[in-house]
């Protein structure tokens, strides 16, 4: 059976669903998420939905009806002063804080999508991402202002609206932080001279309160099938492109998160989000899952280094913490954390990247709850497979499908490999992305048949359970054998004196392909690191085609903002060093 | 001599000092910091066994009057400034041990500084004339606490009152080394034209030293370098407006001038170095902190 052919597959993983999973979804309640965004704040109104702790513990929140206040008048300014109509892209290039909601939210009441930016982005990857977008407003932190200059007179935006870190703390200790930011770490550059009109977040509030308009006229209409996000991602090949991530998508995505972790959500939880929001993880789980159900987000700014978080875990009843291998393995090494893990807490939910297995097991020991490990991508909005939290969770798989969601393990040729065996991971549900804006070709590479191509080669075991076994594009070829970079990275992860390594291939006359490892040595390990010692380590764990041929000790390894290890950045260096090589 | 007014002022701006030390940290803190006791004990050593025998070694060399022995012994055995809270902390150090350095310096002082003020000036042969009756210390010591206690609680209770307060108290140290230098200095400036070098040696050198010694007594111990660093500065910067309070509440006249001239020129020049040395202090802390996180990935 060809999977592409739209054949009705079978879902053998929903025997695993036990009694708290839903086999099917229930049917969609909102609209888009302007509604659900409303239908949440007239729900909690009187309850608070974001507080935002910086580093030395000051902090400022926003209760639901505030919010909903807020992105009404943001969402009227867009409307009356900056032109935007339905389908327009307003990009939110801001650090997690009160700012961010206020400013998406009123993206979506205004009937706009959101182009979600990396607050670190250089000026570069600025222009093409707000060009290849169509962005007409940037609202953007002030921290990062001096880079308009370089940007704004290369793209079409018309508006710049900024925030601060401090955005809506009360007055003292919004002026205590933005002195610091200023006088102290010099973090707040001016803003240059800019040909078109600049102002802050709270004026621009202003003036849209002012206009008395109910931005309900531009929601209203939304379709779920219009889109939501132009959400960025670097993808497989090069240049950032946007995933189309439509209403439905999100609100699909967001009824599949509570599918399988209702049972242990309620509306009094206290969500750690450390991660950044412009991400998608953190985007759907955290900012509006957690907020639709009435929860309360503790967003932090800048979770580097991962001292930040201190006072925000120890002065809020922390019931969730989503976050990534590093964050978590970076948590458990500070002192305050080990001393006193928060006591409320209920569960962890890892992504990203792969959840080391020691890391989950020090995890629970030291918090007496579990880490659930999900797998998604940008494209699929992103949740595709998540481990039960009712006690069947297995370590080192990425778990089940959510519900509404098949998935299939194909071969090159398109066809399901037998069972057991790995194959590369294709998703198909309501959650899977719109296509690449403006990438039709791209679009077709990767959505076929409305089956999406993850690029990720998995296995599937007993109970639909299942485990990455590497991306697609990173195996290496030696000789004709496959190998699999992540089986040598573990491999090499056991040698004490190891705390990071990377595998990439690089040409080889004999083999095609041969192995080299990059390893970043552990400070805190007494013993030396050799390549000898790596070498022979392998040799006794590895058949000897998948022993590293070459090995390169580093200070550090290449990192994307949420702490994955960029094997790309160190390929794009072996292509480098062998060009005219060979 | 301060008047009554200048003295209750300086008391009332200690106060305020004290309550944004208080307000600077939680109980779980403390907790946190006693899981490592070693470094409050390695603190308390460099600043009740170095300091003062640095205090002394200067004295002597340097051959100074009895006058301003007193002044350099008693700045050398005062317990640790709340300003080296705030160079700690803006040095990213172990704010915690800082503050617990500070705290139980202070508290330990109410024994250490009049048995090491006898015992130096002892052998200094201080006569009695120039003695600091020790109840005084003890005395100052117990009053300043209670602020202590009341920052403490307040920053439990709300961070944004809290981490004010703590600010109020940082710009208050500040405040306080200029009061007295307005108002001491205008009525001794023949004193400081009459200053031999070898006093604005004794006054820069002791804070120097300080924090070169304690730096040093601290990574010999086994301190890691943040702490170490951390140590050097809480060594270093003393508790300058304190030592002016003991002062006026101890001396009179002309003696009280004499007496005081050595913790007046230290608090002033104090500022000055602490800065240069917090900066250097930051870049290093900065620098580790980013390679510290990035290597964060522990396998087992």
């Amino acid at each position: 059976m060809n999977r592409t052919d739209g054949a009705v597959p079978t879902r053998p993983w929903i025997d695993s669903y036990g009694t708290s999973i839903p086999a099917e979804l229930p049917p969609q309640a909102h609209r888009s998420l302007a509604h659900l965004v409303r239908t949440a704040c007239r729900q909690h109104a009187g309850k608070t939905a974001f507080t935002c702790v910086v580093p030395n513990g000051m902090n400022g929140s926003l209760g639901f009806a505030r919010v909903d206040a807020m992105s009404d008048a943001f969402a009227a300014f867009l409307h009356h002063h900056c032109g935007v109509r339905r389908g327009a892209r307003v990009a939110v290039q801001l650090p997690n804080g009160l700012a961010y909601p206020v400013a998406a939210f009123g993206v979506f009441k205004a009937g706009a999508v959101l182009v979600n930016t990396n607050p670190l982005y250089t000026p570069t990857e600025m222009i093409h991402q707000f060009n290849d977008s169509g962005a007409e407003v940037l609202v953007i932190c002030d921290m990062f202002a001096d880079k308009l200059a370089e940007v704004i007179p290369q793209t079409g935006i018309r508006t710049v609206v900024l925030a601060g870190v401090p955005e809506f703390f009360p007055r003292i200790p919004e002026a205590i932080v933005r002195g610091v930011q200023k006088v102290w770490s010099r973090t707040l550059p001016p803003v240059p001279p800019l040909d078109i009109p600049v102002l802050r977040l709270r004026d621009a509030l202003a003036k849209g309160r002012a206009t008395g308009a109910d931005p309900a006229e531009w929601w209203d209409g939304l379709r779920p099938d219009d889109l939501a996000l132009l959400q960025y991602t670097g993808g497989t090949t090069g240049v950032a492109k946007g995933a189309m991530l439509s209403h439905a998508n999100i609100l699909s995505n967001l009824q599949q998160v509570l599918a399988m972790g209702r049972s242990h959500m309620t509306g009094n939880d206290c969500v750690l989000t450390a991660l950044p929001l412009y991400h998608i993880f953190a985007f759907t789980a955290n900012l509006m899952t957690f907020f639709e159900i009435g929860a309360r987000n503790i967003l932090v700014p800048s979770p580097r280094p991962v001292q930040n978080i201190q006072r925000a875990i120890e002065n809020y009843p922390i019931t969730w913490i989503t976050g990534v291998n590093t964050l978590f393995n970076g948590l458990m090494n500070e002192e305050w954390f080990a001393a006193f893990p928060p006591k409320h807490l209920v569960a962890a939910i890892a992504g990203g990247t792969a959840l080391h297995r020691s890391v989950a097991t020090r995890w629970a020991v030291m918090t007496g709850t579990p880490i659930a490990e999900g797998y998604g991508l940008t494209e699929s909005s992103p949740l595709v497979s998540f481990n039960p939290l009712s006690g069947a969770a297995r370590p080192g798989s990425i778990g089940i499908p959510v519900p509404g969601t098949d998935v299939a393990l194909v071969d090159a040729d398109d066809a399901p490999v037998a069972d057991g065996e790995p194959g590369e991971l294709i998703v198909k549900g309501p959650q899977v992305m719109q296509g690449y804006w403006n990438r039709p070709e791209e679009t077709a590479a990767t959505v076929k048949g409305g089956w999406l191509y993850t690029g990720d080669v998995a296995v599937m075991e007993e109970g639909g359970f299942l485990r990455i076994v590497d991306r697609k594009k990173d195996m290496v070829l030696v000789s004709g054998f496959n190998v699999y970079p992540n089986e040598v990275e573990d491999c090499l992860a056991k040698i004490p004196e190891v705390l990071e390594a990377a595998v990439v291939g690089i040409p080889d006359g004999a083999s095609g392909e041969a192995v080299r490892a990059y390893v970043v040595r552990n400070p805190d390990a007494p013993g030396e690191l050799s390549r000898e010692a790596i070498i022979a380590h392998c040799r006794t764990h590895l058949t000897g085609y998948k022993v590293p041929k070459s090995v390169i000790i580093r200070d550090e390894l290449p990192k994307s903002p949420i702490g994955k290890i960029l094997r790309k950045d160190l390929k794009a260096e072996v292509k480098a060093e062998f060009a005219g090589k060979t | 001599m301060l008047t009554e007014l200048e003295t209750t002022l300086l008391g009332v701006m200690m106060m305020i000092i004290m309550l944004g030390m208080g307000a600077s940290m939680t109980p779980r803190d403390f907790l946190i910091a006693f899981r490592k006791p070693k470094g409050i004990l390695v603190g308390l050593l460099s600043q009740f066994a170095v300091m003062p025998f640095l205090g002394f070694l200067l004295a002597v060399a340097l051959g100074l009057p009895a006058p301003l022995v007193v002044g350099l012994i008693l700045i050398a055995c005062m317990p640790g400034g709340t300003t080296s809270n705030i160079f700690a902390y803006f040095s990213k150090g172990v704010l915690a041990l800082s503050i617990m350095m500070t705290t139980v310096s202070t508290l330990v002082a109410v024994v250490m500084v009049p048995l090491l003020l006898s015992f130096y000036g002892g052998l200094a042969g201080v006569g009695a004339e120039n003695r600091i009756p020790p109840e005084n210390v003890a005395q100052i010591l117990v009053v300043l606490l209670v602020p202590t206690i009341l920052g403490m609680i307040l920053r439990k209770f709300s961070p944004n009152v809290g981490a004010t307060v703590e600010l109020i108290g940082s710009f208050m140290g500040v405040v306080v080394i200029l009061f007295l230098i307005a108002s001491w200095v205008p009525r001794n400036y023949q004193l400081l034209l009459d200053t031999g070098l070898a006093i604005y040696f004794a006054t820069i050198g002791i804070g120097l030293m300080g924090m070169l010694f304690g730096y040093w007594v601290a990574r010999g111990l086994g301190q890691d370098t943040n702490r170490a660093r951390t140590i050097s500065l809480e060594t270093g910067i003393q508790n300058g407006p304190l030592a002016v309070l003991v002062i006026t509440l101890s001396f009179t006249g002309q003696q009280q001038q004499e007496v005081l001239l050595i913790p007046i020129l230290y608090s002033l020049f104090i500022v000055l170095t602490s800065t240069a040395i917090t900066l250097w202090y930051r870049r290093n802390a900065t620098r580790e902190a980013l390679a510290r996180d990035a290597a964060k990935v522990q396998p087992t």
